[in-house]
Order: structure tokens, then sequence, then C-alpha cells
């Protein structure tokens, strides 16, 4: 079914495509080719995906995609839509290498691919990577603000960079925090310096998260950071029985108050990783002309990460936190506060 | 712990000789065990570690347990050392394994004395997470057990307890949680009854049959989770079961949130695992299963109908599997995704295996893998000095030692894997 829905809308982009032809003389086309989570994963390649929906919208663009059933796909996918897009968006870290590969042959051909920076960098590909720490710091700075134990709890799914950088910029917004007000909250499950923390090493085992949220929840825990993608939702399934007032969660990458209703009252915030929107921009320059390969970091500056709203917890976070993290937010984008270490 | 009674004289003398040896070795591990202790525990420890008895919450509010944990160490390794040193000398007798399992015992208390030295952490929130892990390998062991025991390998236990978890997703959604479970059960009792149809009576490869479930179960629960579940979403929304505090004993410290306040599915599968244990071996009908697992032949001879009791008891085992994956979904966390169970089911054969074909067996094996599951949680909060991704293979390993260790050899059911056929 999922083939026979990419096959109908790849027949209605393509009669929009002859279509827009007639009606502009000059079409602009953006092609995505998912990993293989699909186009409809409620996360990673869905976000990127609506990127391409808000340009069709407002830009007047084509979009089209392909969906990767395995990564021996990527390739092919790739290679499927050379000559026939203005750009080629290709979705995730795991298409670094078919990215780079088809980039180099085909010097003319406009590439941007998510979550991957090349050294050097190669002129037609646009890298969009996202300093989720900067957004990350200010979860972490309102979390030691929330906190009524003065202890936070994190874990990941796999001990990689993707991940880590949530954990890192999470800790650091907390240490801040200890700084400006002489606190001593402390952050249970990430060790900045010996890079090692507590890890799911899955993205699956749903009651992994409750079973690591409840570790942490025994040590004193009253809010808890999971960045292991769908596993974070076990978590959250224990905050709701616990209630918010003994545990609350904080989402990851999209905001997950409205990307889990069910349980969006557990959520103080979300740390997003706005893929659409450095994706909005990426096609915007193609489109303009002024497209350069290199790398684009999505930043709190840019937009291309960012807190979510406060939402159900908004009447809890008083106005002095609020103004400290808005405070804190132009700190960081105009370089007074520093997030790394 | 050999058995000695039924060996002849002629025999006696080796198998002497034999236990003998083992008994050295045994003693040479203790020992080394010791040195270990004292050299790489012993050397850096330093201050009290802290086990926390009693959250905030609880009535009887014990005192945090306080160990320095330098004397604790070195009085740790001198048990070691003199259940080593004694089995050296004079080994043999049947202390052989209890001795190998006071020290293991000791090892792993030193241990963790040394990795919290100077810090402190929740020891009943570890043990109570041991109960809760090792529920659904326990079931999934018990299932395995019901199966193997009248002789049909059931590799499709991750299979099943996939299908539990769906069915208790989706059911437990449109008509309460009871009905959830009561559907779970149901289900899983349905693919244990394919699963006899297709190695009983059409006499199909034992393994390939449960493969062809296992990966069945695995494609339409996905398929239906992304096609499905993510537009309709109240679909994927069940409830789950609390915590339900037995009266008075619930209170206890420490007894009482491990094994007392718990949810249905940790008493579930206390009271299965007993049910079972007293069924297969003290009753009539759990002869007659057992020795359709041994001799169907010989069965079929008595007039045992060898095909109906591996129909009912596959069933069962079914059934059984289909209630530890509702834990799954209606136990823990309310809603399905895509092979949520995580392989758990495999664990559970594991776990069947190391329990030497027996319901308690599988039930000890599956709460060895739930305590060094969520010791290895409290570690990596403790910022040991062992990296998490050695930590996250502890569980397997500690399982392997515990079981090369301490049970030993283990023997399948005779007939287990044959198909039977009736002349």
């Amino acid at each position: 079914m999922k083939h026979l829905r990419s096959n109908l809308i790849a027949t209605t982009v393509a009669a929009a495509v002859t279509l827009g032809a007639a009606a502009t003389a000059s079409a602009f086309t953006a092609c995505q080719v998912t990993d293989t989570g699909g186009i409809d994963d409620n996360s990673f390649n869905q976000t990127a995906w609506k990127g391409v929906q808000d340009a069709e919208a407002q830009l007047g663009i084509d979009g089209r995609f392909l969906e990767s059933q395995a990564e021996t796909d990527y390739e092919a996918n790739i290679n499927s839509l050379l000559g026939e897009c203005d750009i080629i968006l290709t979705i995730g870290f795991l298409l670094g290498d078919a990215t780079q590969t088809a980039a180099e042959a085909n010097p003319d051909q406009k590439f941007s691919i998510v979550d991957f920076a090349y050294d050097p960098t190669i002129p037609n590909v646009l890298g969009q990577v996202y300093a989720t720490d900067q957004a990350a710091f200010l979860a972490g700075y309102l979390a030691a603000g929330m906190s009524e134990t003065g202890i936070l709890g994190t874990f990941g799914g796999i001990n990689i960079p993707p991940v880590t950088i949530f954990m890192d910029g999470f800790h650091a917004g907390a240490m801040y925090y200890n700084e400006q007000k002489s606190a001593d909250v402390q952050v249970l499950g990430w060790n900045p310096e010996s890079r090692e923390g507590l890890f799911t090493n899955n993205f699956e085992s749903l009651d992994d998260g409750r079973a690591f949220a409840q570790n942490l929840y025994d040590e004193g825990a009253d809010i808890v950071l999971p960045v292991a993608g769908p596993v974070g939702l076990g978590s959250a399934a224990l905050a709701d029985e616990l209630g918010t007032d003994a545990l609350k969660i904080i989402g990851v990458d999209a905001d997950l108050y409205l990307t889990d209703p069910e349980k969006g009252h557990v959520y103080l915030t979300s740390i997003m990783k706005n893929m659409d929107s450095t994706v909005f921009q990426v096609i915007q320059s193609a489109k303009d002309g002024t497209f350069e390969g290199g790398v684009i970091v999505g930043t709190l500056e840019s937009g291309g990460v960012g807190l979510a709203p406060y939402h159900d917890m908004d009447a809890i976070v008083s106005d002095e936190l609020k103004a400290e993290i808005d405070a804190i937010k132009a700190g960081i984008i105009d370089g007074s506060i520093k997030v790394g270490m | 712990m050999t058995d000695l009674t039924n060996t002849g004289a002629t025999q006696g003398e080796k198998i002497d000789t034999g236990q003998q040896r083992q008994a050295r070795i045994t003693g040479g591990v203790l020992l080394g065990l010791a040195v270990f202790t004292v050299f790489v525990f012993g050397f850096d420890a330093a201050g009290d570690a802290t086990f926390r008895l009693s959250r905030p919450r609880d009535p009887f509010a014990l005192p945090n347990l306080v160990v320095p944990s330098g004397p604790f160490l070195y009085i740790a390794a001198a048990v070691l050392a003199f259940l080593g040193a004694r089995q050296f000398v004079r080994g043999g007798t049947r202390w052989t394994a209890l001795s190998l399992g006071i020290g293991l015992a000791v090892l792993v208390a030193a241990f963790l004395v040394w990795a919290t030295a100077g810090k402190a952490f929740s020891l009943t929130g570890m043990l109570q997470a041991t109960m809760v892990r090792a529920v659904p390998i326990a079931l999934g062991g018990l299932a395995g057990v019901l199966c193997e025991r009248v002789a049909v390998i059931n590799i499709a236990i991750e299979g099943m307890l996939l299908a539990g978890a769906f069915t208790g997703a989706l059911m437990g959604s449109l008509i309460g949680g009871w009905g959830g479970l009561l559907s779970a059960v149901v289900i899983g009792g349905l693919f244990g009854f394919i699963l006899a149809a297709l190695v009983v009576t059409y006499r199909m490869d034992q393994i390939i049959a449960g493969v062809v479930i296992n990966l069945f179960v695995l494609g339409l629960t996905s398929y239906v989770t992304s096609q499905v579940f993510a537009e309709h979403r109240f679909l994927n929304n069940a409830p789950v079961f609390r915590a339900w505090k037995v009266p008075v004993l619930g209170d206890l410290p420490v007894i009482g949130p491990v094994f007392f306040n718990q949810n249905i599915f940790v008493y579930g599968a206390l009271v299965l695992v007993a049910t079972a244990t007293y069924y297969l071996f003290h009753t009539r009908s759990g002869l007659r299963a057992r020795s359709v697992g041994e001799h169907p032949r010989a069965a079929d001879t008595l007039g045992i109908n060898v095909y109906r009791t591996r129909y009912i008891h596959v069933t069962l085992g079914g059934m059984v599997a289909g209630f530890g994956g509702a834990w799954f979904t209606l136990g823990s966390v309310g809603r399905f995704d895509e092979n949520m169970t995580g392989g758990r089911g495999f664990i559970g054969l594991a776990a069947m295996i190391f329990g030497r074909w027996h319901p308690v067996g599988a039930l000890m094996a599956a709460l060895v893998f739930g305590f060094a599951d969520s010791l290895q949680q409290k570690l990596a909060l403790l910022n040991t000095p062992i990296p998490s991704e050695f930590l996250a293979m502890s569980p397997y390993i500690a399982t392997i030692i515990v079981v090369a260790g301490l049970i030993g050899r283990a023997r399948a059911p005779a007939a287990d894997g044959k198909p039977y056929v009736k002349e």
C-alpha cells in the first residue's frame, strides 16, 4: 500500500508538473530521497518533507519524494532522480556516502543532505546540520529551574553524536543554572567528560523507556529527557501513571505535545530540530540562485532548532523563569553565552 | 552435585576423580576471585557505599544501609579465599556448587560496594525493577517449557509475545484493559494452535514453522502500525494496569515493593509458574504430558492420545506467551510500536534451557537476567569506569556464567523436536 500510495502521489505530482509547466514557464522541482524510516515516520523524514510542502505552498515549486525501503535503495533512488530535479534532498546521516558519490559524478546537479557535513565540502552539496545543543541548553536551564528535587535525568538510545549532542546541551544548561543561581542541581545519566552515560542501546523497546525513567525517578529525578526516539514514549507512559507532579518529560526532535497528543500533558517542553525550516531555506536559496555548496547550521538564530511552547505546563512555569530563558536565548544568539564546553 | 546412588562400584572411583577435579577448578576460581577482589576492588575503594532501602513515601522507613567499602571488600575477599581453599584442599563433596553459588553472590556484593563507594543508589528500586524486567522473559520461558515438555520446540515465542502485545494494545484501546488482556491470551493461544497444527498434524519442520510465525507476526503488526495506527491513533491508546498493593504485606520495607506492590502481570507470572510446576510434576495429566515428551510411542501404547496432548499443551503455551506479550502494552507503556518485544522471546527460550526445562528454573534464569539488567542501569548512573556498551552486555554474560557455573549440564526431553507418527 505504501508503494501504491507513493505511485499515486508520484502520478499526481507528475500531473502537477505537467500542469505547472503549462502555467509557468520555468517550474522548479525539489526531490526528496528518504532513509528507510519512510515518509510518514512521524519524525525525521516527515519533518523534512513538511519543509518541501511548505516550499510548494509558499514558493510555488513542485515537490516529489522517493522512499528507500532498504539501504541498497539509496544510490538507485538518487540516480533515478538525476537530471529531473533542480535540487535533490537526501535525508539522513546514512545517505552520506551515496550522496557524495552521486554529487561527485554529477557536478551540475544540486544536492542537499540532512545531518551530514562533508569535510572538505563538495561544491554542489549543501549539508544541513543542527546546533541541537543550543536548544537543549535552554531545556536544561528550564528543567533545573523547574525541578523540586534538584535532580534531573537523561538517557539516550545509542552513544552516537546525534544523540549525545542533546545530552551535552542539557547538561551544560543545568550547570549554567547552578552557576547563575549558586544552586546544586545534578544531572544523572550523562557525564560529558567521560562521554559515558545511560543508554538503552536500541530505538525499539518502549518498555526500556519506562524502566530507564523509573530508574532515574528512583534516584530522585523529577524531570527526564529521553533521547531515544519512540523509546521515550515509554517514559511518557510512566510520567502519566505517576502524575506530572512527580515526573515530567522533555521531548526531542518534534514538539511531542502535538505528535503524541494522548500523553501530551506530561511534556514540559520539547527540544525541536526544525528540519522543515532548513529544508525550506535550502529550496529557497536554490530557487533564488543563491545556492552554494558547504554547510548550513540550524541554530536558535536561524530557527533551525528551538524550544517548543510549554502548552499545558505554561501556568506552572514562572514568568521570571520564562524571561530568563528568553534572555539566555538572546545571549546564545549574540554569542555572549557559550553552550559548548 | 552428580548423583552417585545409581552408579556401579567400578565407575565410582572414576566419578570421584572427576568430582575432585571439578572441586579443584572451583577452588582455583574462588581463590582467583579473592585475589581479584583485593587487587582490583580493594585498592581504590574509598568512602562508604550507601544503599537506600526506603523511598520517600514508604510507610515504614528503614535507615539507609551504609557499608564501609574498604573493610567490606577485605572481608569479602577473605570469605572467597576461605571457600576456595576449602574446595581446593578437601573438595569433592556436595558443597562444590553451593560454595560457587555463595562465592558468586559475595563477588556481586563486593562489586556493588566497590561501584557505589562514596555514592548512593536505591537498592529497593533496583530489586523492584529486577522483578518487572523478568516478567516477559519468565512467561516466555514458561511458554517454552509447556511446549517442549510435550516435545514441540517453540521458536515462535517471540512472535507470540509480539502478537499478544499488539492485540493487547488494539483490543485494550477498544474494550478496556481486561478485554485486551483476554484477547491477547486468546490470540496467543490461536498462534499456539496454528503451530501445533503445522508441526503435529502436518509434521512440518518445527524450527521453520516457528520462524514462519515470527516473521508473519512481525510483518503484519508492523504493517498495521505504520498504516492504520499512524492515522487512527485512538486504536493504539490502551489503559495500563497499575500496580496493586497487597494489603499489609505491601507496606513491608524492601520486600513489600519488590513482591507485593506490582501489577497483575508480576503476580500472574508467579502464580502461573507455581501452577505449572504443580501441574507438570504432581498431577496425573502432568505426568502423561511429560511422558509424551520423553517417549511418545510408550505413551501411545498406554492409551495416551499423543496428538491431543501436544495440541493442548502447545496451545496453552501460546496462551501464556500471549499473556506475557500483553505485559509490553497493557502492563507497561499502553501503546504498540514496531518490534517492541525486541527479542525478549528468544531470551525467554534461553531462560527455559538455562532453567533445565523446569518452570521454576526458567523463572530463576529470568530473575538473574532481570537483576543484571537493572544492575547495569544503576552502574551507568554511578559513573563507574566501565564502558556503557560493556554494561549493556552484562545481563547476557551474567546469565551465561551463572548457568555454566551453577546449573551444569541440562537434558532436554528425549523426544524434543521429533514429530510423532502414529502407526
